[in-house]
């Protein structure tokens, strides 16, 4: 392996910017970390440079630990966005710049420099001034300045940032070109998609500090696991779809899914669906399309790019319209799906803006995430709507691109026996001392997850987790990594000893790293590990008073435990508490 | 319609694209001649119409040589001590953040807006033989106030401010990712500070010198007190021209202003020549 981080974390004022990051890059590799934004990219970038220090973690470099090496030990080459070039030398000093100080012979130097140059196409410009030169010129300046003391490795911050668009492309293909000759490991810093997907062999993507995914391009585009890869790799329209004993239904027939969850669902629940702009098909009416019916639509937009057109079809048939959560560029919650067709068939089928038409679903990717939509319950309309728009929780609905939908539920108050509508994702309720019934109450009509909201609850810097048996450890694992995802937290599992002494310390030692290594290996996420001792409900109550900011997420998967032994934890008012329920060997539900 | 005639006239007319040429040029050169041009000419003429053998003997006088001597000596000590320290203070300030920094970043100011004479009095204080400093200073056996140590140091004070303020800015445009890129390459911090900081604000420390080397020469009033003005040991020329006004020899001031108003010409011309011709070897044609 040509770079190795392991576990890497940086905090810039206690707040994590670059969240428990472990990657491999090899020989050779030309790696892209896609991001937004202030998603920590250009700080892991720097921290593999040496220029920044790390908090936690390590940085080996072709086996060699870097960790505490300085910047001008590590043996790399930068690009900068600003090409920070020295002004006041010529384009020969520039380049000579690395081997000047390494007290090279003037002759080597020079052969040198001219086998650079030519490298990066700027022959006979070695007695420029940067100032002579174009934009383009001038990062080709900086790309052989920084290949000029053969670093193994060669770090590119947003070289193509300041260049417009034609030389962009140019430089592009000349630093893919370099980088084969060469062969060196590269990695490469941008916030464009397009440039990861014509340079990359591998890329990985990072949002509020965490890497959440990494893959081949092809394969990131096709099978995204996590809501912000799909909507941040090229465009995508979310869907809400359910999976049921059929497979994924949306609308009303079952689709075929690309996804790997081809697998009949034991028992119904929703699901978030990608749809691509380019396997929406659109066609006069439901007997001439060619693929699965997903509704009926108007044309709300047409816009002629090229070789695509693009269109945005708003859903009318109001409860399908309901499931679109949203696309791509868009934050705003509304029913508008993202299509794009090629010329042939918009030529097939021409349409204009206002005209009705029948909409199909030729493929679509289901998401692994089982954080589907959020459902803001109370007793009346007011405190509903109070409650969908809790800080934390619009937070929340706005990163993952989910709506918050409201619901009032009489029954609620009394937590009675009624028979409403069944629920499905994540119901939210506000922090009550009798919380524990309504949340048996909902988790017994079909809520996956219930969130208890405490009012003006902050954004969580630290998420406990903890199940109260093994049967419920995948589906928390699984809700707190997608959790995670759209929080900038910490995580941590805690795991209970009794207080008996010795006899189940190795067993509970043993559950930490299970619980570890199955985070890490099924669904990418970190976490960190801390034992307590005595009883569970005690133990987690006393940690959550400990700190502020902090969320606790509970796996369970008998309801009576929970009304039993932690009545007490969920009448808390305090903090944020998220129940994961996942049924037993013997569903309780009748 | 209207653009073409502009565009037809306006080249030839005026050199700029904004109006008011005509009027800022003639304010320029009249406030010019005014303020500066014309006292000067009328200083040279006047010591042109004293005789050869009187102009000659009061410019080559041995006392008005010891002036020279120290006006021009101390200043270009106090300047080059600028060069130094006041680099230093500049960089403190602009790479540095610390509680404070603002109300060092104002202390700076301070020798611009107080009296010559406060700054001299104050000096004097500190550093006469029974004062704080220059009682300690005595007793290691320096003798500061009433030498020439202590008009170097008048004219530091004063001259620092100049060095500081030229600096800051030149020093902040050296943007990080620089020095970043220099380090991966491989440069110590020292090879950084001496290859890419340095040349950077060179043109800034030369300016700065040229300012803080001028209004020492110029200096008068926080000189005085602290030198003591001994003929031929501790009197500057401005304090020597200043006697000769008060025993009405007004064509000996001007003699001697005309030497001094030769030398500062003389020494800004090669400073400003020594920076454009920096300036050539480094920036090119290309700026």
């Amino acid at each position: 392996m040509s770079i190795t981080l392991d576990q890497i974390t940086k905090r810039y004022q206690g707040a994590p910017v670059v969240n428990d990051v472990s990657l491999d890059i090899g020989d050779g590799e030309f790696f892209v970390l896609l991001g937004p934004s202030g998603s920590g990219k250009s700080t892991l970038l720097r921290a593999i440079a040496g220029l920044t220090g790390v908090d936690h973690g390590r940085i080996s470099l072709h086996g060699r630990d870097v960790t505490h090496v300085a910047a001008r030990r590590r043996g790399v080459g930068l690009v900068f966005q600003n090409y920070a070039l020295f002004r006041h030398m010529t384009v020969a000093d520039n380049i000579e710049f690395a081997l000047r100080v390494r007290r090279m012979k003037a002759s080597l130097r020079r052969e040198r420099r001219k086998e650079l140059l030519r490298l990066v196409a700027l022959e006979g410009m070695d007695a420029r001034l940067p100032s002579q030169l174009s934009g383009g010129q001038q990062q080709r300046v900086a790309v052989a300045r920084a290949l000029a003391h053969k670093p193994e490795v060669l770090l590119l911050d947003e070289p193509f940032g300041a260049l417009d668009a034609k030389i962009r492309e140019e430089l592009r293909r000349t630093i893919r070109e370099v980088q084969r000759e060469l062969g060196i490991t590269t990695v490469l810093v941008t916030h464009d998609q397009e440039e990861a997907f014509a340079l990359a062999d591998r890329i990985g993507i990072m949002n509020l500090g965490r890497l959440l995914e990494l893959g081949r391009p092809e394969d990131l585009y096709a099978r995204p696991a996590t809501r912000f890869v799909a909507t941040f790799l090229g465009a995508a329209n979310l869907v809400l779809a359910r999976h049921t004993a059929r497979g994924i239904c949306v609308g009303g027939d079952p689709v075929t899914a690309l996804g790997s969850t081809s697998t009949p669902a034991a028992r119904d629940h929703e699901v978030v669906a990608v749809l691509r702009p380019e396997d929406i098909e659109i066609a006069p009416s439901r007997e001439e399309l060619r693929s699965n019916f997903l509704g009926l639509g108007t044309v709300e937009q047409l816009l002629f790019v090229g070789a695509n057109e693009r269109l945005r079809v708003r859903l009318i048939n109001a409860a399908d319209a309901d499931q679109v959560v949203t696309s791509a560029d868009s934050n705003t919650a509304e029913a508008l799906l993202e299509v794009t067709r090629t010329q042939h068939d918009r030529r097939n089928y021409p349409v204009t803006v206002g005209q009705a038409v029948t909409l199909g679903v030729r493929r679509l990717h289901v998401l692994a995430t089982p954080l589907s939509s959020f459902t803001a319950c109370a007793a009346s309309e007011a405190q509903a709507l109070a409650l969908s728009e809790e800080p934390l929780l619009v937070q929340l609905a706005g990163r993952m691109k989910t709506r918050v939908s409201t619901r009032v539920e009489p029954a609620l108050a009394q937590a009675v026996e009624a028979d409403p509508a069944p629920f499905a994702g994540v119901a939210v309720i506000s922090t009550d001392p009798q919380a524990v019934n309504t949340v048996q109450w909902l988790l017994l009509r079909g809520a996956e997850a219930v969130l208890l909201l405490p009012p003006q609850a902050p954004s969580p810097a630290r998420v406990l987790i903890h199940w109260l048996d093994e049967s419920a450890r995948r589906a928390t694992l699984a809700v707190s990594a997608s959790l995670l995802r759209h929080v900038s937290a910490e995580a941590v599992y805690v795991g209970i000893l009794a207080d008996d002494g010795e006899a189940s310390r190795p067993e509970g030692m043993r559950a930490l790293l299970d619980a570890r290594s199955e985070a890490q290996a099924v669904h990418g996420l970190e976490i960190r590990t801390e034992l307590g001792f005595g009883d569970v409900a005690q133990e987690l109550t006393r940690r959550l008073t400990e700190a502020p900011n902090q969320l606790l997420i509970l796996g369970v998967s008998d309801i009576s435990v929970l009304t039993e032994r932690f009545a007490a934890l969920l009448s808390r008012t305090e903090s944020p508490l998220l129940i994961v329920w996942q049924p037993g060997d013997r569903p309780q539900q009748a | 319609m209207a653009a073409r005639a502009a565009a037809g006239k306006v080249p030839l007319v005026e050199p700029s694209i904004l109006p008011g040429f005509g009027l800022t040029f003639g304010f320029t050169t009249f406030f010019l001649s005014a303020i500066v041009l014309i006292p000067l000419a009328a200083l040279v003429s006047m010591a042109a119409s004293s005789h050869w053998d009187d102009f000659v003997h009061t410019v080559f006088s041995e006392r008005a040589l010891a002036s020279y001597r120290l006006s021009f000596g101390a200043s270009l000590v106090a300047a080059s001590i600028n060069l130094v320290f006041g680099f230093i203070l500049a960089w403190t300030l602009v790479r540095y953040d610390f509680p404070g920094r603002k109300l060092i970043d104002a202390l700076i100011d301070l020798p611009f807006a107080l009296p010559t004479a406060v700054s001299g009095i104050a000096l004097t204080t500190v550093f006469a033989q029974n004062g704080w400093l220059g009682h300690y200073l005595a007793l290691g056996g320096i003798k500061v106030a009433y030498t020439w140590i202590g008009v170097t140091i008048a004219l530091t004070l004063i001259g620092m401010p100049f060095m500081v303020r030229t600096v800051q800015p030149a020093l902040a445009e050296v943007q990080s990712d620089l020095e970043d890129a220099a380090e991966i390459l491989g440069a110590s911090r020292f090879y950084v500070f001496r290859r890419i900081i340095l040349p950077i604000v060179v043109p800034a420390m030369l300016t700065g010198f040229a300012l803080a080397f001028a209004r020492a020469v110029g200096e008068y009033g926080s000189v005085i007190f602290i030198a003591g003005n001994l003929p031929f040991k501790t009197e500057i020329t401005p304090v020597l021209i200043v006697i000769h006004l008060e025993e009405y020899d007004y064509h000996g001031a001007a003699a001697l202003g005309c030497v001094m108003l030769s030398i500062s010409f003389l020494g800004l011309w090669a400073i400003n020549h020594l920076q454009s011709w920096r300036r050539s070897r480094f920036a090119g044609a290309g700026r």
